[in-house]
């Protein structure tokens, strides 16, 4: 502790509440040498009277004294500001701002740059907005190469696990006859000093450590020394999620696993086969990136790539392309060898020794058209093939990119795997599964991971890891593992330590700790594995996260103690280290051994009802580690938008077929939303590889068919109130063959089983104006041709015969047929556009608006939780979702369109938010004047003047109004599936009757017979935004605190000249939560009124237009239409202009062959009910592009 | 005149009445005379006998039973209004995109049945339709309760009951007044001036009548002391007040201070009269402005299906029309559980309120078929959509089943009224009547639940479900309803004892009738 003496709160010791009983407060070393010994001492006869109850927290229920108590004395919270650095870290770091203020202004955040380590390697540069030394939001580090910037949905939730109430809070010791004991660190370093240094005897055999695959140099770098120390011990590098194909595939044709990073910036034909590319993996924040950098156009003269995707389940590659094809995961094997075969046929590679094979969902003519295209753009074409593919299949496609000169141009690098990542994690721990059962093991160590949890079903690990004499576990949140552990430690989080990470090019960034442990003393993983390192040696340190990073970066950089001063600081302060440090490697591919292997090895057969494909996915990161943090479990989906939970997915077709679709009303088949208040789906038996377990069934329009898809991650038993029970644990039936399988069949269950989803209905009912959508062929026409004037009053003033001016894709939609709005009343925004036009309310700047670029968004929902987390969102619990009281300001519509749901045309998203319309339709119905117009054109909402009546709600034409049907946020949350929210005695009553039903909505109880949110999970809030209570409005405010505060630092600057001036704010002084996080740039926010701003050339393009703006709302916010580049070898999708409106499109849009399966029997499609039209009257309107015409008058 | 003893009856009819039956004179066969409005020979005192009796005798048993049911269920709906505001509007099932769903549509339906009090006490008044003497007094009392349980609604359904305060135009040291743009404030004034004029009317035209109450009370209390009309009043009196039993003295006492000091004198005669017809005058644009600023609730939306010009008349017909269906749905009970009042109310009187039924009805009929054909007129596919999408089309609407009740209760059965015998027929207009109520709440459940469940953006449709709160809450405001309604039976005069004596044949010489 010598070094740790510049907080006041770390000098008290954690103080345990009374009834808490301890092991050896007193610091045991004086007293025991072994636990025989310790047995005989009077702490231990009282120990045993006051047994520790299991799973009891110190944390728990705590008043706001005795959680002062526990985190000393001088704590500072919100209000008790006297000392407002105490929790902060006690090593100095740095803040990231170059003008460094003298001390923290209260009120003001410190931002400060960290790094996070990904699950299964590679890392986030991040900021972390600090108020008071406490972290409340997580962002982009700008200057991180990787993701410059931006973040991930994971990264973003991150920071709700640091304030999880759940968390291990301190060292239990689990005595086999006594149970489970309270401890404290120093009785863990007696023992370890007592049992660990045996093993230097036998050279580490008998020891083992099961760690999770995060790339963190100074963790590998103590684990060489641990290697040292002790050779013989057992390491498993554990990722129960873990995709073979890279790290396989990579070995077969370059000799050697490696990373692999794709340069899309250089690329103009893209084609994706599988899934998750740009959603999870170290490279998958600079993929989406570039991925939608190479797409997004604002005029008719800008390029886009061509995207083709050919995968299992919609995903947001899939979603992005231009052509999708859906293929079974055995199929895409398949697909990958014609392909394969179709291209190297035209390089003089050695296509000829490849089979002609079938492949179920694509015709060879497409193929082969693929092929064509893919080849007359060699050298700027590349194949990008996920991680979930076998390696067989993967290697091919880096054999087709060598063959499409894509390695040569640099667009496909490798980089080498370290081989603690590249190892096979499934072998290993059936490996040390099989020692544990002989035995073999006397000491097990997990870190950071959770085994007896997510190890596949048919190893039984779980009764193995008990056959192990002792166990110790390291981990942040609650878990199964801690909870069978000898030993379960708590971890610090990477927000309150000291660590490392890496890319995979070898950068480096540090984690530096935004806040003390909030349960101190706790220890980050390098600062336990250095303390194993002096096991056996009384007299060591204390080991000193902060000394082991230097020391190792110092090592690893070869840097002597002077050098390393400077660029630490430099480091700290940029959050990154230094350039990269691992060189691409320049192997040539030998592709002739791996074609001739899978020339033998031969197709795969298309799957069938009775032997179903399989592909295990994960969503965000998440393999149960994220169980307990409410932002990411309500966070829908991509795709099927369910929240809290993991249905088996199916597509509409084969559910049909295996007579397992949900409830379903007569009307709507493939809509079971509309039978029951809370949407059910059908319980089913999946066998597979032998093995049976029960999980609903739900239809995800877009899948391939006979293929489900099964999420990982759920059904967590031991995760905190929170995660507990949500879902079906997937681990049963998980094999070690990987993430895709085959030869899963599926029964029927008896029950039925609820499902929540944010959004109920699949299609967009051809409503074709709400997405706009247009072949790049004819936009480039049309834009060329520029603004159509057309005879339209809607934004013009009286006279007939006013004129207005219609972009490309503003003629797409209703305000180019609305017939003249004659009215007697003169609207007093009239004189505005949307685009605040000079001498109307709205000409002074700044006026704020925001345009969403729909090419760009690729569904990840990073906004969403980027806004949960800006602007204290609550998190309302399954049953609520259910109930669509979803409370997420931003939302992502996502629409299915085409004629068979099965077999949908395209799918698009779109990102909703209140779009602060000039001419506001909530304003005028508010009886109270609770949401009034700012200055600046935003709509705003006074919480305080809110009396809830609901009206602004129902006036809004896009629904984003969110209500606090509830007292959400300021009442403790508990997942809405656990019943324990009152006191102990309503909690038993409610045990037998509310408790049986899983989906029990505490809400239901009134609030005061609820307990209050806990001090912990407050720590969460951001402090300029206000917490809503119950029945108040709220919505999107343009993150106004952000606004505000950024007129204040303009203003502080100077460089208004008048005194009153409020504008002026330079585009890019601030973003907006949602902007911020957006990993492809989708969102643009700022001032509509400054020409040179992003937001208001976006508005200037062509492709923009404003949802339902015929209503004359005139939105702030807009979207970009999205814009296809398709092949028209395979299909187009404007056959005829779009625009134009002169009938004669009786042939219908689709043209070109479009798959086998797109033309199934009419019998098949079930589009009647759900397709795109609403009668055959309105069809022909609806075919022609646009929707709102009087046909009677004209 | 002196009150009904303790277990005396009103005076019995000399020729018993049979439910169901033409034998009880009612109906004319002479088409160029109409019936009478009150039967039996009845003389002036028995008339009052009537209308007082029940106050002043035992209640039967069926009434007891009632109000033993209806008190339990207004019991029940207060618990469900005390659950919601301790917990908060979540307890119903309204979500985000359906933001107003039975609160709203209770709100209206009993708004809707407030309107044929004001009715038949303002315009009919003043188009001098004598029938409506005997159902004005008690269709006024239903409309003050029908208000009571609109007002309920509106005021329970916000999310801070605590705060609806802010919804009166108060000065306040914010300087925030209300938005006056918005409908919800105009519903605000428009409820409440027209629960203020009605409840005037409605104590107004009952003085006098509550005056002979008490007047009789005190009579029978001093059963054989005769004395002289001119000094009613006995507190205060200077005639020595004979020691009565407690609840007699509490019955003088209140009607006493009810009756305002009501003489019976011409002058007070003469100026009940003019203040009646002011009254009158007052109430009638009333009848026309509440409906119509309701629906302005929707009109001035932009939502389809809300967003419709033909709703200030469609509601204020269709008001009507649930109104006097309610009025019927109460008064044909009533004959059979207060047989003594047949003879005042009478199938004549039936008759003429289902031939209103079949008007109105009718009306309702051709504004949803307006409403229909100008969503297909407009092409605008969202409004048309949610015409033929959410509502009719069962192929595709969940709410369809919906819609098809309303069309059928509204629109179809009424027609039956197209036909002499069932309009004379007291159990099939009690049937149709409660077909119609039953239409006019799902009319206001498809006009609100049905366009705004699946509106604009199909990413936002959401399905809406009443929980059992939903459902209690709305059963209970119809306990309410009919514990006040059964109360008022009991205590106050049903009918208008003195226009009733107008009518009556006694009062003309000639017979022109």
């Amino acid at each position: 502790m010598s070094t740790l003496d510049q907080c006041p709160s770390t000098h008290n010791k954690i103080d345990i509440p009374e009834d808490a009983p301890e092991l050896g407060t007193v610091s045991g070393r004086k007293y025991w040498r072994s636990m025989e010994e310790y047995s005989a001492t009077p702490e231990f006869k009282e120990l045993l009277e006051r047994e520790f109850p299991v799973d009891a927290s110190i944390m728990d229920d705590t008043s706001r004294r005795s959680f002062i108590k526990v985190m000393g004395a001088s704590m500072a919270l919100a209000g008790a500001a006297t000392i407002p650095g105490c929790r902060r870290p006690d090593r100095k770091i740095l803040p990231y701002a170059s003008n460094v203020p003298e001390h923290v202004i209260p009120g003001r955040p410190l931002f400060f740059a960290t790094a996070m380590a990904l699950p299964s390697g590679g890392m986030e540069g991040l900021l972390v907005e600090t108020h008071a030394g406490r972290p409340t939001k997580i962002e982009g580090n700008p200057l991180h190469p990787n993701n410059q910037g931006k973040t991930s949905a994971y990264a973003q939730s991150s920071i709700l696990d640091l304030y999880d109430p759940d968390r291990l809070k301190y060292p239990v010791f689990n005595n086999s006859t006594r149970g489970k004991l309270a401890a404290t660190w120093d009785d863990f370093d007696v023992w370890a000093n007592e049992q660990l240094p045996k093993f230097d005897a036998t050279q580490g055999a008998g020891l083992a450590f099961v760690v999770d695959k995060q790339s963190s140099p100074t963790r590998d770098r103590l684990f060489m020394q641990i290697q040292q120390r002790w050779p013989q011990a057992a390491f498993v590098a554990w990722d129960p999620a873990e995709n073979r194909g890279q790290a396989d595939g990579s070995k077969s044709v370059l000799g050697q696993p490696s990373w692999t990073r794709y340069n899309l910036s250089k690329a103009s034909r893209i084609l994706s086969i599988g899934e998750g590319q740009i959603d999870q993996g170290p490279e998958a924040m600079r993929l989406a990136r570039e991925l939608a950098a190479s797409r997004k156009l604002l005029s008719h003269t800008d390029e886009m790539s061509r995207l083709y995707a050919v995968e299992s389940k919609p995903s947001s590659i899939g979603v992005m392309a231009d052509h999708r094809f859906r293929v079974a995961p055995s199929q895409l094997h398949n697909f990958t060898i014609a392909l394969a075969k179709a291209v190297l046929l035209k390089t003089a590679g050695s296509g000829h020794l490849l089979p002609d094979v079938d492949v179920a969902g694509v015709s060879s003519t497409e193929i082969q058209a693929i092929a064509n295209d893919l080849f007359e753009h060699r050298s700027h074409a590349v194949v990008l093939p996920s991680d979930s593919l076998n390696a067989d299949t993967w290697a091919l496609c880096q054999v087709i990119n060598d063959a499409l000169k894509a390695t040569d141009e640099g667009l496909v690098e490798f980089f080498p795997m370290s081989p603690q990542v590249a190892s096979n994690s499934s072998h290993s721990l059936a490996r040390l599964n099989n020692f544990l059962n002989q035995g073999k093991i006397d000491t097990l160590i997990c870190l950071g991971t959770n085994p007896v949890y997510d190890a596949p079903g048919f190893i039984d690990f779980a009764a193995n890891f008990a056959k192990a004499k002792n166990t110790i576990t390291l981990s942040v949140g609650a878990s199964e593992t801690a909870s069978a552990s000898t030993w379960s430690l708590n971890g610090a989080h990477y927000l309150e330590s000291w660590n490392s990470a890496q890319s995979i090019d070898g950068q480096m960034a540090i984690t530096q700790p935004m806040i003390a442990p909030l349960y101190d003393p706790a220890r980050s993983e390098v600062e336990f594995l250095a303390g194993l390192l002096t096991a056996g040696d009384d007299h060591a340190d204390k080991p000193d996260g902060y000394k082991i990073v230097q020391d190792s970066i110092r090592d690893i950089m070869g840097l002597g103690s002077a050098e390393i001063g400077k660029i630490w600081k430099n480091a700290l302060h940029n959050g990154v280290v230094a350039s990269p440090t691992i060189q691409s490697t320049k192997k040539p591919l030998n592709p002739e051994r791996l074609i001739r292997g899978i020339a033998t090895r031969g197709a795969k057969p298309a799957p069938a009802q009775s032997h179903l494909d399989v592909q295990f996915y994960t969503d965000r990161y998440n393999v149960g580690q994220s169980a307990n943090n409410g932002w990411l479990q309500e966070l829908p989906e991509f795709g099927t938008s369910v929240v809290w939970d993991n249905p088996l997915l199916l597509s509409p077709n084969t559910a049909k077929s295996l007579g397992v679709l949900p409830l379903h009303t007569s009307q709507d088949e493939f809509n079971p939303y509309t039978k029951a208040q809370m949407p059910q789906a059908q319980l089913v038996n999946i066998t597979l590889n032998g093995r049976t377990m029960i999980m609903p069934a739900w239809i995800l329009p877009g899948m391939a068919d006979n293929t489900v898809a099964i999420k990982l991650g759920y059904g967590r038993t031991n995760a905190g109130r929170v995660g507990n029970q949500v879902g079906f644990n997937s681990f049963d039936v998980k094999t070690i063959t990987g993430m895709l399988t085959a030869g899963a069949t599926i029964t029927k269950a008896k029950d039925t089983y609820t499902i929540a989803s944010t959004q109920n209905h699949w299609s967009m009912e051809g409503r074709d104006t709400i997405v706009r959508a247009m072949d790049k062929n004819w936009f480039d026409k049309h834009a060329e041709a520029g603004i159509k004037a057309v005879p339209d009053q809607i934004y013009g003033a009286f006279s007939p015969d006013a004129t207005s001016y219609l972009n490309t894709a503003e003629q797409l939609g209703e305000l180019a047929h609305t017939p003249p709005n004659i009215s007697a009343y003169e609207n007093p925004q009239t004189g505005s556009k949307a685009g605040a036009a000079a001498g109307s309310a709205f000409s002074k700047n700044p006026q704020w608006g925001m345009s969403i670029d729909m090419n760009a968004c690729t569904g990840c929902a990073t906004c969403t939780v980027a806004c949960q987390s800006e602007n204290n969102i609550p998190v309302v619990g399954k049953s609520e979702v259910a109930k669509g009281r979803e409370m997420a300001w931003i939302r992502i519509d996502r629409y299915f369109t085409g004629d068979d749901l099965n077999n949908p045309e395209e799918i698009f998203n779109q990102p909703l938010a209140c779009v602060h319309c000039e001419n506001a339709p909530c304003e005028t119905v508010c009886p109270v004047n609770a949401t009034t117009h700012g200055k600046e054109g935003t709509n705003d909402i006074a919480y305080n003047r809110c009396i809830g009546t609901r009206y602004c709600a129902n006036n809004c034409p896009y629904k984003v109004r969110r209500f606090n049907f509830f007292d959400y946020a300021p009442v403790k949350f508990n997942g809405g599936l656990d019943p324990n929210y009152t006191s102990k005695a309503v909690a038993d009553k409610f045990e037998d009757t509310v408790g049986q039903d899983r989906t029990a909505n505490q809400n239901l109880i009134p609030p005061r017979l609820r307990k209050k949110l806990d001090e912990i999970s407050k720590m969460k809030f951001n402090p300029d935004v206000t917490v809503r209570s119950r029945g108040v409005i709220e919505k999107c405010t343009y993150c106004i605190q952000r606004v505000n505060s950024a007129r204040q630092d303009v203003k502080i600057q100077g460089i208004w000249s008048e005194k009153d001036q409020v504008g002026p704010i330079p585009d890019g002084f601030f973003e907006v939560a949602c902007q911020q996080a957006c990993p492809t740039d989708a969102i643009a926010f700022g001032d509509i009124l400054d020409p040179n701003s992003r937001v208001s050339k976006e508005r200037d393009s062509h492709r923009t237009y404003a949802l339902l703006g015929y209503l004359n709302t005139k939105p702030r916010t807009t979207h970009m239409m999205r814009v296809r580049n398709p092949n028209p070898a395979i299909h187009v999708f404007d056959a005829h202009d779009p625009l134009d409106h002169s009938g004669g499109h009786d042939d219908g849009k689709k043209s070109g062959s479009h798959g086998s399966d797109s033309h199934e029997p009419a019998a098949d499609t079930h589009g009647e009910s759900h397709s795109a039209v609403f009668t055959d009257s309105v069809k022909q309107y609806l075919d022609q592009g646009y929707s709102l015409s009087l046909k009677v008058i004209s | 005149m002196h009150g009904l003893q303790p277990g005396e009856q009103p005076v019995a009819r000399s020729t018993p009445l049979i439910p169901g039956t033409s034998d009880d004179g009612t109906l004319s066969e002479d088409t160029g005379k109409r019936a009478p409005c009150v039967l039996g020979d009845r003389s002036f005192e028995d008339v009052t006998n009537i209308v007082c009796g029940y106050a002043e005798a035992k209640m039967p048993k069926p009434w007891l039973a009632a109000l033993t049911i209806t008190s339990s269920i207004a019991a029940l709906g207060t618990g469900m209004i005390l659950y919601l505001i301790i917990t908060g509007v979540g307890v119903w099932g309204l979500n985000n995109q359906v933001d107003w769903a039975w609160d709203i549509t209770n709100f209206v339906f009993w708004i809707g049945i407030g309107h044929a009090g004001t009715l038949i006490s303002a315009i009919l008044c003043l188009l001098k339709q004598n029938w409506r003497t005997a159902v004005n007094r008690s269709a006024e009392a239903m409309t003050i309760f029908a208000v009571v349980c609109a007002g309920i609604f509106p005021g329970i359904h916000v999310g801070r009951v605590w705060f609806a305060w802010f919804l009166a135009p108060i000065p306040n040291s914010n300087g925030i007044w209300p938005n006056f743009r918005s409908p919800l404030l105009w519903d605000v004034f428009a409820v409440s001036t027209y629960a203020t004029v009605s409840l005037l009317f409605w104590y107004m035209g009952m003085i006098p009548d509550v005056a002979t109450l008490r007047d009789r009370a005190y009579m029978r209390l001093t059963k054989g002391v005769s004395r002289p009309m001119a000094i009613p009043m006995p507190i205060g009196n200077d005639i020595i007040v004979p020691q009565l039993p407690k609840p007699d003295q509490i019955r003088v006492l209140i009607y006493g201070i009810m009756s305002l000091g009501w003489r019976f004198s011409s002058r007070h005669w003469h100026r009940y009269e003019k203040a009646y017809l002011i009254l009158a005058g007052i109430s009638t644009p009333l009848v026309l402005s509440v409906h119509s600023i309701v629906s302005f609730d929707f009109a001035t939306s932009i939502i389809p299906g809300w967003h419709t010009t033909i709703f200030p008349p469609y509601f204020v017909a269709g008001a009507v029309f649930g109104g006097f269906a309610m009025v019927l749905w109460l008064m044909i009970p009533l004959r059979l559980i207060l047989p003594n009042f047949s003879d005042l109310l009478t199938k004549r009187h039936l008759e003429n309120m289902a031939k209103i039924l079949l008007l109105t009805g009718t009306m309702v009929g051709f504004a949803y078929g307006m409403e229909f054909f100008i969503a297909w007129y407009s092409g605008n596919e969202f409004e048309f959509s949610v015409f033929a999408n959410n509502r009719v089309n069962p192929a595709k609407a969940p709410y369809w089943w919906a819609y098809w009740t309303m069309i059928f209760c509204n629109v179809a059965t009424p027609q039956l009224f197209w036909f002499r015998k069932m309009r004379q027929n007291p159990l099939v207009i009690w049937i149709v009547a409660s077909f119609v109520t039953v239409g006019m709440w799902f009319e206001r459940f498809v006009i609100i639940v049905t366009s705004i469940h699946r509106a604009f953006l199909p990413g936002e449709w959401h399905m809406f479900f009443p929980t059992w709160v939903d459902i209690l809450t709305f059963v209970g405001s119809c306990g309410i309803f009919m514990t006040l309604f059964l109360l008022f039976l009991k205590f106050l005069p049903v009918f208008a004892l003195a226009e009733l004596k107008v009518v009556m044949p006694q009062s003309h010489t000639h017979d022109d009738h």
